[in-house]
């Protein structure tokens, strides 16, 4: 119920936002064109914002049925805690990417990994982040030889 | 069916450099699929880079084989296992597990194998069959037809492949919505590219594919490794017992054929998936059997029902993509990217501009059953091992290989941003039930569908009345209209329209 109040209402910012800013501003105007550019945008804006609305209206008849409101004070912070780190640790490694090749640190970023997430032998850590960078490294070099990349 | 094609392709097919592309795809695929949490779209989004040298009948015919690896390969946790590679294996772990614990695991994936195998072939040589016809009628469409009937697919995958059609219109919304960004077809003005050159050919469908499946799967995995971590699977030894014998055998090919067309039927509908046609197969073989008492303890004939069906599904699902060119699964939504990225039109366009790739690849589909086949038999043992890979150790190693193909393909810092944004816009519709397979079909058809609506209003000057000359497009609004209401009505209802309804693979 919660999950569908809150995904809803952002269904329906996002909609919103886009009907009210995104489109007029970016989505251009030519009035010689058969068919408008934002036309296409616009009905996707409007299938969001309507089923957003559904699913809000759903989520707050069953919230005032069950007694219940849409904030909770009981929010398990561990279990928040990791599910997100994964993706802080790959912003990290897309920045670490900006600086140098994948080739270089492709292992490291793997091995770290592997130890967050509970590995312990040597001998795994090492082959597990070895291996799969040794593999891009030939077949970047077999591509760059047939002039893919 | 022209002759000189079709010896032209079996030719092609059996060429060595087809036949190492394909056997890959399959190997790779039977891999990814012994290994739980991996599933079929997630190997191809990966593959999908590895493709780019390829010739484009390799490159298909390796994502195809790639396909159907993941399939049969599935079968191979959810027996050892009990827990499937993926999704549609589920109904192969009610009977396959069991049969395991008899202490019979090997009978158990060799009837996996063979009905796979059978299924496959079995519903390619349906797929040739009807495909062809189909995509000769498929031509006389206009773009009014077109419009209307990839409308009607998208409202249908909607409704099927989540728990509330709102939830999946308002996914396939976000689709259509960021699948219109860059320049504009008719009047070449920048739409939502806030002023980024990356942006005017659009999002890269390449990094959308594969963060919103499977960098996002990665983040769901790495999320339930703090509840689940191990699992125990059975060990295959050489017990006299544990033989597939011909009797045993024959009792199963019932279940084969019924499950072979039942998945036929199911993958040629958009929306539905491997899961329903598995799961349908499985309790059609158990009704029509003389014991259904001994299903769920163990039956060959619920292994065979479930995996021919699963496999079944694959080339099925093709029929609409070479018949129409409308992808109505993940899959087949994936190998739309693959065959633009290689220049092609995918759909009855295909049929005239290049049967001989068609006919190719129809070839390449037949061989990959065969080498599914090879491979299943005599690598048992090595793909019972692999059963054993804890997936804290996968989950790394995939996420590397997701930025190396973004940046094998010269993207850039860009590319892994838009890879990280939509692998985040992933994990939130896995996690809260909204439609990542519309959502991602949306986004792949709506240059298609805003091609076709365009030349409509173009062609009928803004007259709907037009319409009234034209009864298959008329015929696929209403079908749309009643389908909206139809299913509108059982989510309000029930919550959930189809139990078990997967498009993803």
């Amino acid at each position: 119920m919660r999950q569908n109040f809150w995904t809803g209402l952002a269904v329906c910012a996002f909609a919103l936002l886009a009907l009210n800013w995104i489109i007029p501003n970016y989505a251009g105007v030519n009035p010689m064109a058969q068919m408008p550019p934002d036309l296409v945008p616009r009905i996707a804006s409007w299938i969001m914002l309507i089923c957003g609305a559904i699913i809000v209206a759903g989520a707050v008849k069953d919230l005032v049925k069950a007694r219940a409101l849409p904030v909770t004070a009981d929010i398990d912070w561990p279990a928040a805690g990791w599910m997100i780190w994964p993706f802080f640790y790959v912003f990290f490694a897309i920045y670490l990417l900006t600086h140098f090749k994948i080739t270089h640190i492709g292992a490291p970023i793997i091995a770290v990994m592997l130890i967050l997430l509970g590995e312990r032998r040597w001998y795994m850590i090492l082959g597990c982040s070895v291996v799969p960078v040794a593999l891009l490294y030939v077949l970047s070099v077999y591509l760059m030889r047939v002039g893919v990349v | 069916m022209n002759m000189d094609f079709v010896a032209g392709a079996i030719g092609e097919a059996l060429s060595i450099s087809s036949l190492i592309g394909i056997g890959g795809g399959v190997l790779l695929g039977y891999i990814i699929g012994v290994i739980p949490g991996l599933n079929r779209s997630v190997a191809i989004a990966i593959a999908i880079p590895l493709t780019f040298y390829m010739s484009p009948f390799i490159a298909i015919s390796f994502l195809i084989g790639l396909s159907k690896g993941t399939a049969a390969g599935s079968a191979v946790s959810a027996i050892l296992l009990n827990a499937p590679g993926e999704a549609s294996s589920a109904a192969t772990c009610l009977d396959g597990y069991p049969l395991a614990r008899q202490g019979r695991p090997r009978t158990a994936l060799k009837v996996g194998l063979f009905a796979s195998v059978l299924g496959d072939i079995l519903a390619t040589t349906i797929l040739i069959f009807v495909a062809i016809p189909f995509a000769r009628v498929a031509l006389m469409f206009g773009p009014y037809e077109m419009a209307a009937i990839l409308a009607f697919a998208l409202v249908f995958i909607a409704g099927l492949s989540s728990g509330s059609l709102f939830k999946g219109l308002a996914a396939g919304g976000l689709g259509i919505f960021l699948g219109t960004i860059g320049l504009d077809a008719q009047t070449g003005l920048p739409r939502m590219t806030f002023g980024y050159t990356e942006l005017m050919d659009g999002m890269p469908l390449i990094a959308v594919a594969i963060g919103t499946l499977a960098l996002s799967e990665m983040f769901v995995q790495s999320e339930r490794l703090r509840y689940e971590r191990d699992s125990m699977s059975v060990k295959l030894d050489n017990s006299d017992k544990d033989k597939l014998g011909w009797k045993e055998f024959l009792t199963t090919v019932p279940s084969i054929f019924r499950g072979t067309a039942v998945g036929t039927v199911v993958g040629a509908l958009p929306g539905l998936g491997p899961s329903v046609g598995s799961f349908m197969s499985y309790g059609m073989a158990k009704k029509a059997s003389k014991t259904p008492e001994r299903f769920g303890k163990g039956a060959p004939e619920g292994i065979a029902a479930s995996e021919s069906a699963d496999n079944a599904v694959i080339p099925a699902a093709l029929i609409p993509l070479f018949g129409l060119g409308i992808p109505g699964n993940v899959s087949a939504a994936l190998l739309v990217g693959a065959f633009a990225i290689h220049g092609i039109t995918v759909g009855p366009l295909l049929l005239r501009d290049e049967p001989e790739l068609l006919y190719s690849i129809f070839a390449g589909m037949i061989v990959a059953s065969l080498i599914m086949l090879v491979l299943g038999w005599f690598g048992l043992r090595i793909f019972a091992q692999i059963t054993r890979v804890p997936p804290h150790i996968v989950i790394p190693i995939v996420i590397f290989f997701c930025l190396s193909g973004i940046m094998l393909q010269g993207y850039g810092p860009f590319g892994l941003i838009v890879l990280v944004a939509f692998a985040l816009v992933g994990f939130v519709m896995k996690r809260y039930d909204y439609s990542f397979v519309t959502f991602l079909v949306a986004f792949i058809i709506t240059p298609m569908l805003e091609l076709n609506l365009r030349q409509s209003i173009i062609l009928s000057r803004g007259d709907p009345m037009v319409l009234m000359n034209r009864p298959i497009a008329v015929f696929f609004i209403v079908c749309t209209i009643i389908a909206l209401v139809m299913l509108a009505w059982r989510t309000m209802k029930k919550g959930k329209p189809v139990a078990g309804a997967d498009p993803a693979a």
